[in-house]
């Protein structure tokens, strides 16, 4: 008896999950062999079901590691070769030490981690583990084609409260620290929270003011033209805020090694401060996926019928992924701007720029007659 | 110095009790009253090199910097006592091994005073030639560590990259990267071949062509400019009154420059000028040096062209082969006796005046002291006043701006 009700629960669950299946056609004879044998069929159905599928594959948990791998090795190898060098080649020399960054981070986690006598050793030890949270769970909201997990006509708002998490977190490791380099990185993160946030928020008002939903699905959809010829100033002013909400150069300034030794990361060590250091990455692959989103017309690109659901979400990580390649180039061309000299950008230029935006897309409105 | 007890209502960091700090106990107990903050930078931080900044500030403003130099102390002068006057050619390079020319040049003019040595004027030429291609080296590095530590990685790998033509040419003439010691009394170790001289007027030309491509993406980039003007300042009177050298006097204003004061080995034959900035802000200091290396390469050139034929070795020194000191090197130098006296020479090595003294007893193959005053402990107090004032981040762009250099400043 039970084991019928086991069985009929399986099968529900089966069931479930097939009625919302990722439908790659490439694959599909393999699927569809899969599907045949028992057991195995649950989880290859769960893994494939869209809001799982989107969640832990792609753009999701492995697009994220995709990215920080690769990201971290292109950031190196651009950079060399502004600079007359060849950058990372040693691991792997046939594909071009493609696996640099694979590399590094099974030494990071080989490595010991060090929690010294006047750290908090709770909350430091906590704080890079669960600022995973606000990294994670944007992706919900963030929408690629049929694949999405969360649906929400309130999705971008939501993404962006979350990932204005981080920064937090990130204060809050400086302060579990209980370092003088970490204190002051902490501050600085602090005030270029205030700097950045309220000019990404209102350029992000500005595209949504525009599009006149706030739903990514409706916002794709509307995007006949790509956002970024309808509105450049809003993504000028994203494009600047995103450089400073990541603390990329010229705006390194909470984790500048040379004035505060990496700021509040400074005490981290292991494969610890692997995961504190991949937190900007992963801000700036968040911040990439919204920007697509609304102004290169998001999952939108030629149909690949062989990929069936698949192609939109590639559509939309090779172009998070092309944004994150050109934000990687401000590191070989700037220099680090003071604190000082940012937040007056931040208040008085970048505030400005985004506001301009916000008229343009009323301007738009009006002019259109919306 | 002695450990101490901090009388305050918070148990201090353990680095209060027993760093060994140069920290009278008052001024950390007044530090914590008066709400500022102590920051200790170095000596292991990115930002430091070889040496501990104390930096007390108020907010994000710079109170006062009290530096704990002496991380590389190596003794030069004590050790000086103990060895030959010829062995203490590679000895006293050590301090800036790749502006070795004018640290070779200023020793050895100090023994050729003393002995009253007449130099060929080819072997003029050559250690002229050496000490300028030092001072480009020297100040490419400086440039490199500037931008570094404005967070300029570009700028940082492109000087050394540039550094590169310099080494290249001292391998040629010198057969070593750096430390050359390649400049004896009496004229310098061999001759240079006329390819080699060749080579290294080509490289100018070369070198020219990188630093146009450098100054594009560092010298006018805006950051760079942001993060250097108006920040650093020393006034013309606080620059003489704390007895800053070199070009970094020059950027305050002051037209002071022992190449043009006491003109030595070839300078008064060849055509160049002071370079002086009058701001006395890092920036100034920064494109001070910039302008230098292009006098320096506009020297190289004429130093070339202008290279007289003859010996390279003095006839008080050597009385046959005198194109190469190899074979009589011992014979020529190992019982070496100065006169009895105090002899002293000032050098304009590329980060400032560098002065030599040597005693001599007069009967003894040793000196019987040696007082050795580096450019980079010179300016050491110049460089700590100029910070405050100023903002935390500043302190690294100040630093970079003088081109500090502990290994030189401790000896």
């Amino acid at each position: 008896m039970a084991e019928s009700a086991l069985f009929v629960l399986v099968e529900k669950i089966l069931e479930t999950l097939t009625s919302n299946m990722v439908s790659i056609p490439l694959i599909d004879p393999l699927i569809k062999m899969l599907m045949k044998i028992p057991a195995v069929n649950v989880i290859v159905a769960f893994v494939l079901w869209k809001p799982i599928f989107h969640v832990l594959i792609l753009p999701g948990l492995l697009g994220l590691t995709l990215v920080l791998l690769f990201m971290i090795y292109f950031e190196r190898k651009i950079t060399a070769r502004v600079q007359w060098r060849v950058g990372p080649k040693e691991v792997s020399r046939r594909t071009g030490g493609v696996i640099q960054a694979l590399a590094d981070g099974m030494r990071y986690l080989f490595q010991e981690v060090i929690v010294h006598r006047d750290a908090h050793g709770f909350y430091f030890l906590q704080f890079p583990l669960i600022s995973f949270l606000p990294v994670l769970l944007p992706l919900l909201f963030i929408p690629a084609g049929s694949v999405w997990g969360i649906r929400s006509v309130y999705a971008i708002p939501i993404a962006l409260a979350l990932i204005s998490l981080i920064p937090v977190f990130i204060i809050g490791m400086g302060w579990a620290s209980n370092n003088k380099f970490a204190f002051i990185g902490s501050v600085r993160e602090a005030f270029m929270y205030f700097a950045y946030e309220i000019p990404l928020l209102i350029a992000f008002l500005a595209m949504i003011l525009l599009y006149q939903t706030a739903d990514p699905f409706e916002i794709v959809e509307r995007q006949s033209i790509p956002g970024i010829l309808l509105n450049p100033l809003a993504f000028l002013a994203i494009f600047i805020s995103i450089l400073i909400a990541t603390s990329r150069l010229p705006f390194d300034i909470p984790e500048a090694d040379q004035e505060v030794a990496f700021g509040p990361y400074v005490e981290y060590s292991g494969i610890v401060f692997g995961l504190v250091m991949s937190l900007p990455y992963e801000k700036l692959y968040l911040l990439s996926l919204l920007s697509v989103i609304l102004f290169f017309g998001g999952w939108k690109g030629p149909e690949i019928p062989l990929l069936g659901d698949l192609a939109p979400v590639l559509w939309i990580f090779i172009k998070a992924v092309i944004f994150m390649c050109v934000v990687a180039l401000a590191r070989s061309i700037y220099a680090r701007y003071r604190l000082d000299q940012t937040l007056k950008m931040s208040w008085s230029v970048l505030i400005t720029l985004s506001f301009a935006s916000l008229l343009l897309s009323a301007g738009w409105l009006a002019w259109l007659g919306l | 110095m002695e450990e101490y007890v901090l009388d305050l209502p918070v148990s201090p960091p353990k680095e209060y009790e027993s760093y060994f700090l140069p920290l009278p106990k008052e001024f950390l107990e007044d530090a914590y009253k008066s709400d500022d903050f102590v920051v200790f930078v170095g000596p292991q931080h990115g930002g430091s090199g070889h040496m501990r900044l104390i930096v007390r500030v108020k907010g994000d403003f710079i109170v006062e910097v009290i530096p704990d130099p002496g991380y590389v102390h190596r003794s030069m002068e004590k050790l000086a006592e103990n060895r030959l006057y010829i062995q203490n050619i590679p000895l006293l390079e050590r301090p800036s091994i790749i502006d070795f020319g004018n640290y070779n040049l200023g020793y050895v003019r100090a023994i050729e005073d003393a002995l009253d040595i007449e130099v060929p004027e080819r072997a003029k030429y050559i250690r002229t030639l050496l000490a300028e291609l030092g001072r480009i080296g020297t100040h490419l590095y400086d440039a490199g560590i500037l931008a570094v530590f404005i967070g300029h990685t570009t700028g940082f790998m492109w000087p050394f990259a540039m550094r590169e033509y310099i080494v290249e040419i001292f391998t040629r003439i010198t057969g070593t990267r750096i430390t050359g010691s390649f400049i004896v009394p009496g004229g310098v170790r061999r001759d240079v071949d006329s390819k080699t001289l060749e080579m290294a007027k080509k490289m100018t030309y070369a070198l020219e062509n990188r630093i146009k491509k450098f100054e594009r993406v560092f010298i006018k980039n805006p950051t760079t400019i942001a993060r250097l003007k108006e920040v650093g300042v020393l006034s013309r009177e606080d620059a003489v009154r704390y007895g800053v050298v070199g070009p970094f006097l020059r950027a305050s204003g002051v037209e002071y420059d022992v190449r043009k004061v006491e003109p030595y080995e070839a300078y008064s034959d060849i055509d160049w000028d002071i370079v002086v900035g009058y701001e006395g802000d890092g920036y100034t200091r920064f494109l001070v040096r910039v302008e230098e290396v292009a006098q320096s390469i506009s020297m190289i050139r004429q130093l070339v062209d202008n290279m007289p034929d003859g010996n390279v070795l003095s006839d008080d020194i050597i009385a046959f082969n005198k194109r190469d000191i190899r074979g009589s090197f011992f014979e020529s130098y190992a019982d070496m006796v100065l006169p009895e006296g105090e002899y002293t020479t000032l050098t304009e090595a590329a980060r400032g005046t560098l002065l030599y003294t040597i005693v001599s007893d007069g009967e003894s193959t040793t000196p019987y002291r040696l007082r050795f005053v580096t450019p980079g402990w010179m300016y050491l107090k110049g460089f700590m006043e100029a910070c405050k004032g100023y903002r935390l981040a500043d302190l690294q762009a100040i630093y970079g701006s003088f081109g500090y250099f502990p290994p030189e400043a401790d000896r």
